[in-house]
C-alpha cells in the first residue's frame, strides 16, 4: 500500500517536472513534447497544406520518436537550376492530394503532408540515402519506415489518384482526391469556339468557303491519316520519340509490332499521304486538256504512287518477323 | 439504226451482267475458300473461346426448340449464381443456323450443326460482298462495287472475325450492318416507305445479331443531321428515317436482350433527338410555305431557342432522374480513352480494347489503307446525299478503329467501297481504249467493260461527259506505252494485296487456339499438341457430372462446351465481384484460398501451363490480371504491388516476390515442375515460356492433390480436397481408444541435446571389426 503510494507520488512529481521544464523552454534539447508538436504542426497545417519542412524541423517533427502521427514526405528538387522537370508535376499532384485531404471531413492530427526540398535540407538526403528526387516516402507513427514505405513511381507513377492510393495502404486514411476543375480545356474550347463564330461574322457576306469541297476533304483526309498512322495509340501509350538503339545509334522504327515511335508514325503518315496524293494525280491526269501536263501528273504519280508504296512495305517487313513480301526495295 | 442501237444496248447490259454475276460469284469462292485454311490443316472444330458458348446455345436450342432456349436458364455458368441465357445472348445467330439446319433436313439433308456452325461465317462473307457491291454500286459505279466485293471477300481485317470455325456474331452482323446501309441509302435516294421499312427489317437481323447495332443507330441520325446542315433536307428523307426510325425502334425492342434499352440509354438518345429534330423542320418547312418572310424568321429564332432549351432540359433532367441511364462503360471509353484504363481493369484487360498501331492497320488492310482516302476525297469533292453517308462512315470508323483494334472489323467495309471507288476511278482513266482489252487478261477486261458501261450510268456523271469525250482525246496522247506500265503497275500492286491476304489469312488468323501446331526445328514435321480438349475430355469422362471446376474466366466456355461442366466464371464477364473473388482465390496463398473454394463449392481447378512447351498464353502471364482485378474488388487482401520485386519486376525465379512465389497459381502451376528436366544439359524445373529457372521448386499441396496433367503439361487439373482428407477431425480426449500418455516433449536447456542409443564408437584410424 506505501510502496504504491509512494509511487504514484514519484510519478506526480515527475510528470510536474516534466511539464515545468518543457514550460521553462528549456525543450530543444531533449525535443518538444508529442502534444505540442501535434499542435505546432497543426498551426503550420492551418496556413499550408504542405509543411515545408528543413533538416532541423524534419529530425524534430519526423525523425524523433514520440509520434502518434504519420507523415508523408516528398522529397524533391524543386529549384530551377536542379532542371527537375517532373518534380514540378509531381509538386502539383502531391499538392492536389494534400489540399483534398486538407479540406476534407477525414482530416485529423494522425496525418500530414510535407515536403523536403533538396536546396533547404541536403542533409536529410544524405540521411536517408536518396540520390533521386522525386521520392514520396510515408513515416509510420511507430518504427522506421520499411522498404514499402517508399512509393514505387516507376510503377505506379506519381499522379493524385496514385498517391492517395499509396496513402490508403500506409495509413487506411481514404483520401476523396478533389482536382481543381481544370477550366484550361473548357476556355480553350470556348476561345476556338468564339473565335470560329466571331471569323463567321466577319464574314458573313462571303460565307463560300463553307461551300469549299476541296477545304473539308483535306480535314477529313487529314483526320484519316492521322488515324491509320497511329495518332491515338501514341495518345493513349505516349511513346518515347526515338529509340537508342542498342549499337549506340538512334532508331526511328521500333523493333516490335506491338509498339510504335512518334517519329515513326509520322513517317508512315508522310508515306502515306505521298501515295494517296500520287493516285489523285493519276486519277486526275485523265481529265486534264492540255497533253504536256497530264503526261507529267501520270509520271510524277506513278513514280509516288510506286516508290512510296514499296518504302512502306519495306518498312512494314522490318517489322514484322518473317514477312515474305517486298516491291522495289528490300 | 434505233433498232441497232437497242441491240446493242441490250447486249452491253446482257454482258456487263454476267460479268457482275462471274464477278460476285468468284468473290464469294475465293472468299469461302481463304476461310478453310483451318479446316484443312486442322480439322472441323469451334475455335477459340466465345464460338463454343455460341455453339453449345445454338445447339441446346436445336435439340429443346426455340422457346425452350428462350426460356433457358443455365445452371452450368456462373455457380452459384447461374445465368439467365435466353435474356443475354443475341439469339441472331443461333436462329440463322438453326434455321439453316431445321431447313437442310427438311430437305431431308442430315448435316450436324456443328458443321453448320463452323461454315457459316464464309458462307455469310459472300453474302457481305454481295451486300457490299449493292452498297457501292448505289453511292458509286457498278465497277466500284465490284472491286469493294472482291476486296472484302479476301481482306484480312475481316477474315480476322469469320474463317471457318469462328462462330461468333461478327460473322454474321457484318453482313447485316452492310446490308441495312445498303437499304437505308437506297430509301434515302428513293424517298420510299418499301426500301425504309426493309432497312428498319434488316436492322432488326443486326439488332438480333450484334451489340454493334448501336452504331448503326447513331450512324444513321448522324447522316440525317448533316444533312439538314447542309440544308439537303427533302420529303423523301423525311419519310425514308421517320418510317426507318418508328419500324426500327419497335423491331429492335423486341429482343429480351435489347428490351427498352432503345428509349433508356444515352446511346440511343441521338436517334430520338433527331427523330425529333426532323419533324421540326418539316413543320417549319410547313409553315414557310403558309407564312410571310418576316413572320418566318421571327417564329423560327423563338422557335429554335425555345426548342433547343426544352429538349436540352428535358435530357438533363432524365438523366439526373435516372429515367435515361448514362453511358456503359465500353462505349464511354471509346470517348474518354484513358477512362478505361483507370476505372474498368476488366475491359482494359482483354487485348481486343487495345489501341491500334499503325502497323496492325496496314497488316489487317493493306494497300486499302492507303487508297481509300483517295476515295473519301473523291466522295467528298462529287458530293450528294448519300456520298454523305459514305464519308461519315468513314470518318467516324476509322476513330473507332483507332481507339479500339476489335473495331477494325466495322472499318474494314468502307475501307473496302472507298479503295474500290478509288481503284475504279484510277483504272477508269487508263483502261478507256478500245484496243486494250483485247490485250489484257480476262480480270481487266471484265473492269475495263464495266467501267464503260458505267458511262451509261446516271448519278452525277452526265456532267463530265464532255470531259470524257476530251479526256478521252488526250489519253491518246499520253500515250499507250505509259498507260500499259501505270496498268501494270496497279495491277501488282492490287496482286501483291491478294498474295499479303492469303498469308496474313493462312498465318496470323487460322489458328484454332484449341488445337496447337508447331513446327519441329530439326527435321520440319509438324505437331500437333491436342492438350485441351484431352484435358476437357478427361474432365467429362472422370469427373461426378455436378462437379465444379474452377478456373480463371478464359476458359470457362469451353469447359462448359467440352467437358459439359460447372464453371464459376466464363468469358460473359458480367459479374466483376465473382471473378475478383476467383483472382482473389488465385493469388491467395493456399489455406487463404482453400477458404474461398470451399466457400465455393468449388471441386476441381484447372489451370493452363505453358513453361513445358513455352506457350505463352497460360496463366502466369495473365496473371496480373488477376491480381489487379482481386485487387479492384478486395484492396485490404491483395495488393499489386506484393507481387513485384523490390525493382518492381514480374519473375518467377528465386528472386520473385514471396507473395507470387507462394500463391495458389503458382503453385498449381509450378506443382513438382521442379523435378521435371526438359533437357538433357539445363538445369531442372526450367520454364520456356519466361525462360527462367523456377524460384520455388520443392513444396507439397495440403488442400489440393492434383488429378490430372495433359500431355505437354498445358492443361493441369488438380482436386480440392474434402476437409477430413487433409486433417481429421480432432477426438474428444474421452472418446479416444488410446490414452494419451502424460509425457509431453519437450526441449529444455538441459535436454537440448539429443543422443542415439547404443551408438557405435569410432576409434580413428581403425577399422571396424566386421
Amino acid at each position: 500500500m506505501l510502496l504504491i503510494r509512494s509511487l504514484i507520488v514519484t510519478l506526480l512529481i515527475v510528470c510536474a517536472s516534466i511539464v515545468l521544464s518543457n514550460g521553462q523552454g528549456k525543450a530543444p534539447k531533449q525535443g518538444l513534447s508529442l502534444s505540442e508538436k501535434v499542435q505546432n504542426l497543426l498551426d503550420m497545417n492551418a496556413k499550408k497544406s504542405v509543411l515545408k519542412l528543413n533538416g532541423n524541423k524534419f529530425r524534430e517533427y519526423v525523425k524523433q520518436s514520440p509520434r502518434n502521427y504519420s507523415v508523408i514526405i516528398m522529397l524533391t528538387a524543386l529549384a530551377p537550376s536542379r532542371q527537375c522537370s517532373i518534380c514540378r508535376h509531381a509538386h502539383d499532384e502531391y499538392t492536389i492530394v494534400a489540399n483534398s485531404y486538407r479540406y476534407s471531413p477525414v482530416y485529423n492530427n494522425k496525418l500530414f503532408f510535407a515536403m523536403v526540398d533538396f536546396d533547404e535540407g541536403s542533409d536529410v538526403f544524405q540521411m536517408l540515402r536518396l540520390n533521386t528526387a522525386p521520392v514520396f516516402m510515408h513515416f509510420p507513427p511507430k518504427g522506421k519506415p520499411k522498404a514499402a514505405d517508399t512509393m514505387d513511381i516507376h510503377r505506379v507513377g506519381f499522379s493524385a489518384e496514385a498517391i492517395a492510393k499509396f496513402v490508403q495502404e500506409r495509413t487506411d486514411i481514404q483520401i476523396r482526391v478533389f482536382r481543381p476543375p481544370n477550366y484550361s480545356g473548357t476556355v480553350a474550347v470556348i476561345t476556338l469556339g468564339a473565335l470560329l463564330a466571331g471569323f463567321l461574322y466577319l464574314r458573313r457576306n462571303n460565307l463560300e468557303f463553307l461551300y469549299n469541297k476541296q477545304l473539308w476533304g483535306t480535314l477529313a483526309v487529314l483526320f484519316c491519316f492521322a488515324m491509320i498512322s497511329g495518332q491515338m495509340w501514341n495518345h493513349i501509350r505516349s511513346p518515347p520519340l526515338v529509340h537508342k538503339s542498342q549499337n549506340g545509334g538512334i532508331a526511328y522504327i521500333h523493333g516490335s509490332s506491338q509498339g510504335q515511335l512518334v517519329i515513326e508514325t509520322y513517317i508512315v503518315m508522310f508515306l502515306n499521304a505521298m501515295i494517296v496524293i500520287g493516285m489523285i494525280l493519276l486519277t486526275e491526269s485523265g481529265y486534264q486538256s492540255e497533253l504536256r501536263k497530264g503526261r507529267i501528273m501520270v509520271i510524277s504519280g506513278l513514280c509516288l504512287v510506286v516508290i512510296f508504296f514499296s518504302i512502306l512495305l519495306s518498312v512494314f517487313r522490318s517489322k514484322a518477323q518473317g514477312y515474305p513480301y517486298s516491291f522495289l526495295f528490300k | 439504226m434505233n433498232r441497232q442501237a437497242k441491240f446493242m444496248n441490250r447486249r452491253t447490259a446482257g454482258y456487263s451482267s454476267l460479268i457482275t454475276f462471274a464477278v460476285l460469284m468468284i468473290a464469294w469462292l475465293s472468299g469461302f475458300a481463304s476461310r478453310l485454311f483451318a479446316v484443312i490443316r486442322f480439322e472441323s472444330i469451334i475455335h477459340e473461346f466465345d464460338p463454343w458458348f455460341n455453339y453449345r446455345a445454338t445447339a441446346h436450342m436445336v435439340q429443346h426448340g426455340f422457346y425452350q432456349f428462350l426460356n433457358w436458364f443455365d445452371e452450368r455458368a456462373w455457380y452459384p449464381l447461374g445465368r439467365i441465357v435466353g435474356g443475354t445472348v443475341y439469339p441472331g445467330l443461333m436462329i440463322t443456323s438453326g434455321g439453316i439446319h431445321w431447313l437442310l433436313h427438311l430437305l431431308n439433308i442430315p448435316v450436324h450443326i456443328r458443321d453448320i456452325c463452323v461454315f457459316l461465317a464464309p458462307i455469310f462473307s459472300g453474302l457481305t460482298a454481295i451486300s457490299t457491291y449493292l452498297l457501292t454500286k448505289e453511292l458509286w459505279s457498278p465497277g466500284a462495287g465490284l472491286f469493294a466485293a472482291s476486296f472484302i471477300a479476301i481482306v484480312p481485317g475481316y477474315i480476322s472475325r469469320s474463317v471457318a470455325g469462328s462462330y461468333d456474331n461478327e460473322g454474321i452482323a457484318i453482313f447485316a450492318l452492310q446490308f441495312t446501309y445498303f437499304l437505308w441509302v437506297r430509301s434515302v435516294k428513293t424517298g420510299s416507305v418499301f426500301w425504309a421499312a426493309m432497312a428498319a427489317l434488316s436492322y432488326f437481323y443486326m439488332v438480333s445479331a450484334w451489340g454493334g447495332y448501336v452504331f448503326i443507330i447513331n450512324l444513321i441520325p448522324l447522316h440525317v443531321f448533316v444533312l439538314l446542315i447542309m440544308g439537303r433536307y427533302t420529303p423523301r428523307l423525311f419519310t425514308s428515317y421517320t418510317t426507318f426510325y418508328i419500324l426500327g425502334l419497335l423491331c429492335s425492342m423486341q429482343i429480351p436482350f435489347v428490351g427498352f434499352q432503345p428509349i433508356r440509354t444515352s446511346e440511343h438518345m441521338a436517334a430520338m433527338g433527331v427523330f425529333a429534330l426532323l419533324m421540326a423542320v418539316a413543320f417549319l418547312k410547313y409553315l414557310q410555305s403558309v407564312l410571310s418572310k418576316s413572320e418566318f424568321k421571327k417564329l423560327f429564332i423563338f422557335g429554335s431557342l425555345f426548342a433547343a432549351i426544352i429538349v436540352f432540359a428535358a435530357v438533363v433532367l432524365l438523366t439526373l432522374m435516372g429515367v435515361v441511364a448514362p453511358w456503359s462503360g465500353r462505349f464511354y471509353s471509346l470517348w474518354d480513352t484513358g477512362y478505361a484504363k483507370i476505372h474498368i481493369p476488366i475491359i482494359a484487360s482483354v487485348s481486343e480494347h487495345q489501341p491500334t498501331t499503325w502497323f496492325s492497320f496496314f497488316f489487317d488492310l493493306h494497300i486499302l489503307v492507303c487508297a481509300f482516302p483517295v476515295g473519301l476525297w473523291y466522295c467528298i469533292k462529287k458530293v450528294n446525299d448519300e456520298r454523305v453517308f459514305v464519308v461519315l462512315y468513314a470518318i467516324s470508323a476509322v476513330y473507332f478503329a483507332g481507339v479500339m483494334v476489335r473495331l477494325m472489323l466495322t472499318l474494314t467495309p468502307v475501307v473496302c467501297m472507298l479503295a474500290g471507288i478509288a481503284f475504279s476511278g484510277l483504272l477508269e482513266v487508263f483502261l478507256k481504249e478500245d484496243s486494250a482489252p483485247n490485250k489484257q487478261s480476262s480480270e481487266e477486261a471484265d473492269e475495263s467493260a464495266v467501267e464503260k458501261k458505267n458511262m451509261y450510268d446516271k448519278a452525277g456523271k452526265l456532267k463530265h461527259r464532255p470531259k470524257h469525250e476530251s479526256s478521252h482525246e488526250s489519253n491518246a496522247g499520253i500515250g499507250s506505252n505509259i498507260k500499259s506500265i501505270v496498268i501494270v503497275a496497279i495491277l501488282m500492286l492490287l496482286m501483291m494485296f491478294a498474295v499479303h491476304c492469303t498469308w496474313v489469312t493462312s498465318n496470323a488468323y487460322s489458328s484454332p487456339s484449341i488445337v496447337l501446331a508447331f513446327h519441329n526445328s530439326q527435321d520440319g514435321s509438324r505437331n500437333i499438341l491436342d492438350d485441351f480438349r484431352e484435358a476437357y475430355y478427361w474432365l467429362s469422362q472422370n469427373t461426378a457430372d455436378d462437379a465444379r471446376v474452377m478456373s480463371w474466366w478464359d476458359y470457362g466456355y469451353q469447359i462448359a462446351g467440352m467437358a459439359n461442366r460447372t464453371t464459376l466464371v466464363d468469358n460473359n464477364t458480367w459479374n466483376n465481384s465473382h471473378i475478383a473473388l476467383v483472382g482473389k482465390a488465385m493469388s491467395s496463398p493456399e489455406e487463404k484460398a482453400y477458404e474461398i473454394m470451399t466457400s465455393l463449392d468449388v471441386d476441381y481447378v484447372l489451370v493452363i501451363f505453358g513453361g513445358v512447351i513455352g506457350y505463352s498464353g497460360d496463366d502466369i502471364n495473365k496473371f496480373l490480371w488477376m491480381v489487379r482485378i482481386a485487387e479492384g474488388e478486395h484492396p485490404k487482401d491483395i495488393r499489386e504491388s506484393d507481387f513485384f520485386t523490390e525493382r518492381g519486376e514480374f519473375r518467377v525465379d528465386a528472386e520473385g516476390a514471396p507473395a507470387l512465389l507462394n500463391c495458389l497459381m503458382y503453385k498449381l502451376s509450378y506443382y513438382r515442375f521442379g523435378e521435371l528436366k526438359l533437357d538433357y544439359r539445363g538445369p531442372s524445373g526450367y520454364d520456356r515460356t519466361r525462360n527462367a529457372v523456377i524460384g520455388n521448386k520443392d513444396f507439397d499441396l495440403t488442400y489440393l492433390e492434383e488429378a490430372y496433367t495433359s500431355e505437354h503439361w498445358l492443361v493441369r487439373i488438380y482436386r480440392v480436397k474434402k476437409p477430413h482428407e487433409f486433417n481429421r477431425p480432432a477426438l474428444k480426449v474421452n472418446e479416444r481408444a488410446i490414452p494419451p500418455s502424460n509425457y509431453i516433449s519437450r526441449k529444455t536447456s538441459k535436454r537440448r541435446r539429443g543422443f542415439i542409443k547404443n551408438r557405435p564408437v569410432v576409434v580413428k584410424g581403425k577399422r571396424s571389426k566386421k
